[in-house]
């Protein structure tokens, strides 16, 4: 009976939230505001829905049993273990690296130039994930230092002619300076202030970059800029003065797709680089420090661990990462304006590092690329697409709270 | 079994077979700009020029007896989703795009469809570093900020001759270019702004703004940017006793100002591309959209329309959809349609492109200023 | 008086005005935070239903020809408060109480998603152009010397503060002197504990998300009559500026929230009236990482404790 009653009181709540939302719209009639009711199309879906949400209730065990019945997937089990783990590495990694790079080849343009994006992501989620998933840290301004790296190289190739490889790793340093500036007086900050602080410097940046129009060109961007070369090799169909084209220096007929192609290689060989360093990092002792100040700090600092010093390698390193990620998205675009660095795509990478399973790699390479090609596979469904999008990141959450694939440490037990 | 198999696999080919006949008889136009975001209802009005001028097209014939048939793609007015729908465009084969909308959308995208060979023509990208590069393919059927907005400037040197002149704009791409270019014209003419400077679009409260202005005992503000903000801005100088006359561009001038700001939208100036949808040679264009329950005023549905014309006249006369040979003979040639005669430079921009001054009324009706 | 002078005290009205406005939003983040420790991102979107759902009422009674402006303003109140509490606590209920006990990330992701899905549906009930209703208070004082400067400060003004200051004396009084009240403020000094001694700290959450929707959608009232006009993403900055104003007085505490608040709005209001105003966030933001670095729990927050 409980049942019963919960249902028809759900279906309740479901049709007062619709009816004064989905069944009257607003109107202007000349200049006077008129309420119009629903068509009757439309209370067809009101009532569709709330018998949904009625019987959903009702059937609320039944339907979960059932669910329960379908196995939940549980990704991180696919990796083996152990010893053959060890073996198998290598092999893994050197064969999922020739499918990344053969990949391209077969496939169309479009799909090449998505996997581009998804790969810009990747790069984001993991910067974001060491001062997030492993130090801890909330970051709700990770973008300022994703502008900052796109600026940097965008100003330098403008001003200076600098080409896309010089200009990368400046554009890390120039993020790394940045976050180094920011997080050396913020991060005695606890946890949602830092995370205020930290939008507030993203709201900051952005704003200074649209106002400061003499440099940045304001709300005009900076447009033109280079692509990258392949040792001097440019991509375009006509050279510029003194250049030598791809296609001519290999006598092959020109093709537009070995640019995109090319921009895709590059951001593999950047993600793979990423991936190397911060495997590398969290094997070293300032890797384990992260970890360590994220679960316990009070205990770090009982053990002699400089926090400070600890917190802001993170929030640097991470920050190096965003501007890796930019320079190589400013070339990607071509055009770069401050409307691509709002709060929600800061609020969309640190999805892809909750979703993915915070601290864990693979999750967030995976949840990376879902949240990359989902907004695209709802171009079907036209104008539902955002709503679809943020339906999802709510069904996510409640599916699999600890992410994709929740982060393993490595443990040692006395048998 | 076997028979039925085999029915089936030539019901199947004959599927394929016809699938692809009516593919070689349409030729498909990308249609890009924002269909969800709050710039979405820009979108609409360009979605409603093109698909009626599709529609009228395939209704008359065709073009060199092939159906147009319109794809339409969103990019939200986000210029990373603009790259990547030229890059669909370009990887769904279609060579002939209408968009994009907003101007940060557009210079990216064009790039890419420069690269590719593939014929874009903006029907409301009105930032002039557009067709600054020198493309090829690129062309646009409405004015630019660089043409409006000295418009503007005469207008108010010439008939306003205000006082204490204030310069208002949203800090975006539009309005400040716009903006700038008002404050370097009057400048020349030794009309000295008291005040140039921003607002935040999305913003609601401009009464620290408002209060400003009448310390400066303005009496004149052009305004830089699109109807939400300034809507609110005459709303509220109106309630706060301010005693300025406003003008502002094409982005202002839809009914919704008046919607917003009622009584205090009266004797608003608003410089407009003439209203393509009063001239009695398109009222026949109008009616049709009308009575497809669409709003045919806003002010890029005619140049999306005449877009669509220009595409198809150049298809008709060279005989082909080759994008190269349609560029040329675009830039080469004169083109009557719905927006009056339309002739290009070298950079795709129009030739001409004449504005009016309206005064505008509190009922959203607006007559031309003498 | 000089006309500097005049001129601050009208800016200062405009400030103290929207001031209060973000002060009321801000209560909702800050209650929702100090009891279950949550930055509530969707709040911003219930105020923006808040304001929808005011502009449908007050347009419908209109329409019916319904003349009395108080009583139309009061059903209007009544109707909005109850349909935002409702949505504020749907939203609890799905998104954020399955994900009780996980890691605190984990529900703001889910507000972030809650966010996003909620401003497209009005997007898409309700359409993305902005909807404006007449002037339903107008007129005002002024005062000042015509000569120098006019300062005025309108009856909607004053509607408002009076607002504003009421809604704040109902809920410090419901929240110390009611039972509910004080189960509230046990919720926050102690959840578990809380529990244990058989408080259905459920019942607590949800009442908190109805009070901060409910306030929200007071706010979008009082918005939507002072601006008259809505769209679907008025929300997303309103709830920023809030959080903003929440985490400067201290998030967790309401008088905080208010003070926070306040402050937030002078600090524009001042920044437009002697800065170009495209600067204004840029301060508003400066300041609030001034404020941390040096009371690093907001202006009347308090200092976090460490303990092993």
């Amino acid at each position: 009976m409980g049942k019963l009653y919960n249902a028809i009181f759900s279906a309740g709540i479901a049709l007062v939230l619709a009816c004064l939302m989905i069944g009257v719209k607003l109107d202007t009639d000349g200049t006077t505001l008129k309420v119009h009711g629903a068509s009757p199309e439309q209370w067809s879906w009101i009532i569709g829905g709330i018998a949904l949400v009625f019987l959903s209730q009702l059937f609320a065990d039944q339907i979960d049993a059932a669910f329960g019945k379908i196995p939940k997937p549980n990704l991180s089990n696919l990796i083996p273990e152990g010893d053959k783990m060890v073996r198998l590495k290598p092999w893994l990694l050197a064969g999922v690296f020739v499918c990344m790079v053969i990949w391209p080849f077969l496939v169309s343009r479009g799909s090449v130039d998505l996997a581009t994006l998804a790969l810009i992501y990747i790069m984001l989620g993991l910067g974001l994930n060491i001062v997030v998933g492993l130090a801890g840290l909330l970051d709700l301004g990770y973008v300022a230092f994703y502008a900052v790296g796109a600026y940097t190289y965008a100003l330098l190739s403008q001003y200076f002619g600098l080409s896309f490889w010089v200009c990368l790793p400046i554009s890390a340093g120039m993020a790394a300076l940045f976050g180094f500036l920011l997080g050396f007086p913020v991060l005695r900050l606890r946890g949602d202030y830092l995370a205020i602080v930290t939008l507030g410097f993203g709201e900051i940046i952005r704003i200074l970059l649209n106002n400061w129009t003499a440099v940045t060109g304001g709300p005009n961007g900076i447009s033109g800029i280079d692509k990258p070369s392949l040792f001097g090799l440019e991509f375009s169909r006509r050279p510029s003065e003194g250049g030598t084209t791809f296609h001519e220096f290999f006598g092959i007929d020109y093709s537009s797709t070995y640019k995109v192609i090319f921009l895709y290689l590059i951001a593999v060989v950047l993600v793979a680089f990423v991936i190397y360093v911060i495997n590398r990092l969290m094997r070293m002792p300032i890797g384990r420090a992260w970890e360590a100040l994220r679960e316990d700090e009070i205990a770090c600092r009982s053990l002699g661990l400089n926090r400070t010093a600890i917190k802001l390698s993170a929030f640097t390193i991470g920050a190096s990462t965003a501007g890796f990620a930019g320079s190589f998205f400013a070339a990607r675009q071509g055009f770069i304006s401050p409307e691509s660095f709002t709060f929600i795509e800061s609020a969309i990478i640190l999805a892809i590092v909750v979703l993915g399973g915070m601290g864990s790699q693979i999750g967030i390479i995976l949840a990376a690329i879902v949240m990359t090609i989902l907004p695209e596979l709802a171009r079907e469904f036209s104008e539902y697409r955002m709503l679809l999008f943020g339906l999802t990141m709510v069904l996510m959450m409640r599916w699999r709270p600890q992410g994709l694939v929740p982060m393993k440490r490595p443990v040692l037990e006395l048998k | 079994m076997k028979k039925f198999t085999r029915t089936l696999l030539s019901v199947g080919t004959a599927l394929c077979l016809y699938g692809a006949a009516a593919q070689a008889d349409t030729i498909k136009i990308g249609l890009a700009g924002p269909a969800t975001g709050p710039v979405a209802q820009y979108g609409d009005m360009q979605k409603i020029g093109v698909l009626a001028a599709i529609e009228q097209i395939n209704k008359a014939g065709g073009v060199n007896g092939m159906l147009l048939e319109g794809v339409i793609y969103d990019d939200a007015c986000d210029p990373k989703q603009a790259v990547a729908v030229a890059n669909k465009i370009v990887n769904d084969g279609i060579l002939h795009v209408v968009g994009h909308l907003c101007s940060s959308s557009t210079e990216p995208a064009s790039d890419i469809y420069e690269e590719e060979g593939v014929l874009m023509i903006t029907a409301a990208s009105t930032s002039p570093s557009i067709t600054e590069k020198g493309y090829q393919m690129i062309f646009r059927t409405i004015g630019l900020d660089s043409m409006q907005g000295p418009f503007a400037a005469q207008y108010i040197i010439n008939s306003v001759k205000p006082k204490n002149m204030a310069i208002i704009h949203d800090k975006q791409q539009y309005g400040e270019g716009l903006a700038t270019a008002v404050k370097n014209e009057v400048e020349k003419a030794g009309i000295k702004p008291v005040m140039f400077e921003g607002v935040t679009p999305g913003d609601k409260d401009f009464s620290a703004l408002i209060a400003k202005l009448k310390r400066n005992n303005v009496d004149f503000v052009y305004y830089g940017g699109y109807h939400p903000e300034l809507g609110l801005i005459l709303r509220q100088a109106n309630a706060k006793g301010l005693d300025a006359r406003f003008m502002g561009p094409e982005g202002v001038g839809n009914p919704d100002i008046s919607k917003i700001a009622g009584e205090a939208s009266e004797g608003l100036l608003v410089t407009l591309p003439q209203s393509f949808e009063k001239d009695p040679a398109n009222q026949a264009l109008v009616k049709a959209i009308t009575d497809k329950g669409e709003d045919p005023s806003g002010p890029f549905v005619f140049p999306a329309y005449s877009a669509i014309e220009v595409m198809t006249a150049a298809m008709t006369a060279t005989g082909t959809t080759d994008t190269e040979k349609l560029a040329d003979y675009i830039r080469a040639n004169t083109f009557k349609t719905t927006t009056g005669e339309l002739s290009f430079n070298e950079k795709g921009d129009l030739k001409e492109f004449s504005f009016v001054v309206y005064d505008w009324h509190a009922d959203g009706t607006k007559t031309p200023v003498q | 008086m000089s006309e500097t002078l005049l001129y601050l005290i009208q800016q200062l009205i405009n400030g103290l005005t929207i001031g209060s406005t973000y002060a009321l939003i801000a209560i909702g983040y800050t209650m929702v935070y100090g009891i279950i420790g949550m930055i509530n991102f969707a709040h911003g979107e219930v105020y923006m239903i808040g304001s929808y759902i005011s502009f449908i009422v007050i347009a419908g009674l209109l329409g019916m020809g319904m003349v009395s402006l108080p009583l139309i303003l009061f059903i209007a109140l009544v109707i909005a408060v109850l349909i935002a509490s409702t949505y504020g606590w749907t939203v609890e209920r799905v998104a954020y109480r399955p994900l009780r006990g996980t890691n605190r990330l984990i529900p703001l992701i889910s507000a972030i998603g809650m966010s996003i899905f909620l401003q497209n549906y009005v997007v898409l009930s309700q359409g993305s152009r902005d909807v404006a209703l007449p002037p339903m208070i107008s007129g005002g004082w002024t005062f000042g010397d015509p000569s120098l400067f006019e300062v005025s400060f309108s009856y909607m003004q004053l509607f408002i503060w009076v607002a504003t200051f009421i809604t704040m004396l109902g809920l410090t009084l419901f929240i110390s002197r009611s039972r509910m009240g004080r189960a509230c403020r046990a919720c926050s000094e102690d959840l578990g504990m809380t529990n244990l001694l058989g408080v259905d700290t459920n019942r607590v959450i949800a009442m908190t998300f109805i009070i901060g929707a409910a306030l929200a959608a007071i706010a979008g009232l009082l918005l939507s009559l002072y601006y008259g006009v809505v769209n679907p993403f008025i929300g997303f900055m309103a709830g920023l500026k809030a959080f903003t104003a929440a985490v400067l007085g201290g998030i967790g505490s309401i008088p905080g929230a208010v003070l926070g608040g306040l402050i937030l709005g002078v600090t524009e209001a001042l920044t437009a009236a002697y800065f170009p105003s495209e600067y204004k966030d840029v301060v508003a933001f400066s300041l609030l990482i001034l404020i941390l670095l040096f009371r690093p729990s907001g202006l009347l927050g308090k200092p976090e404790v460490e303990k092993v």
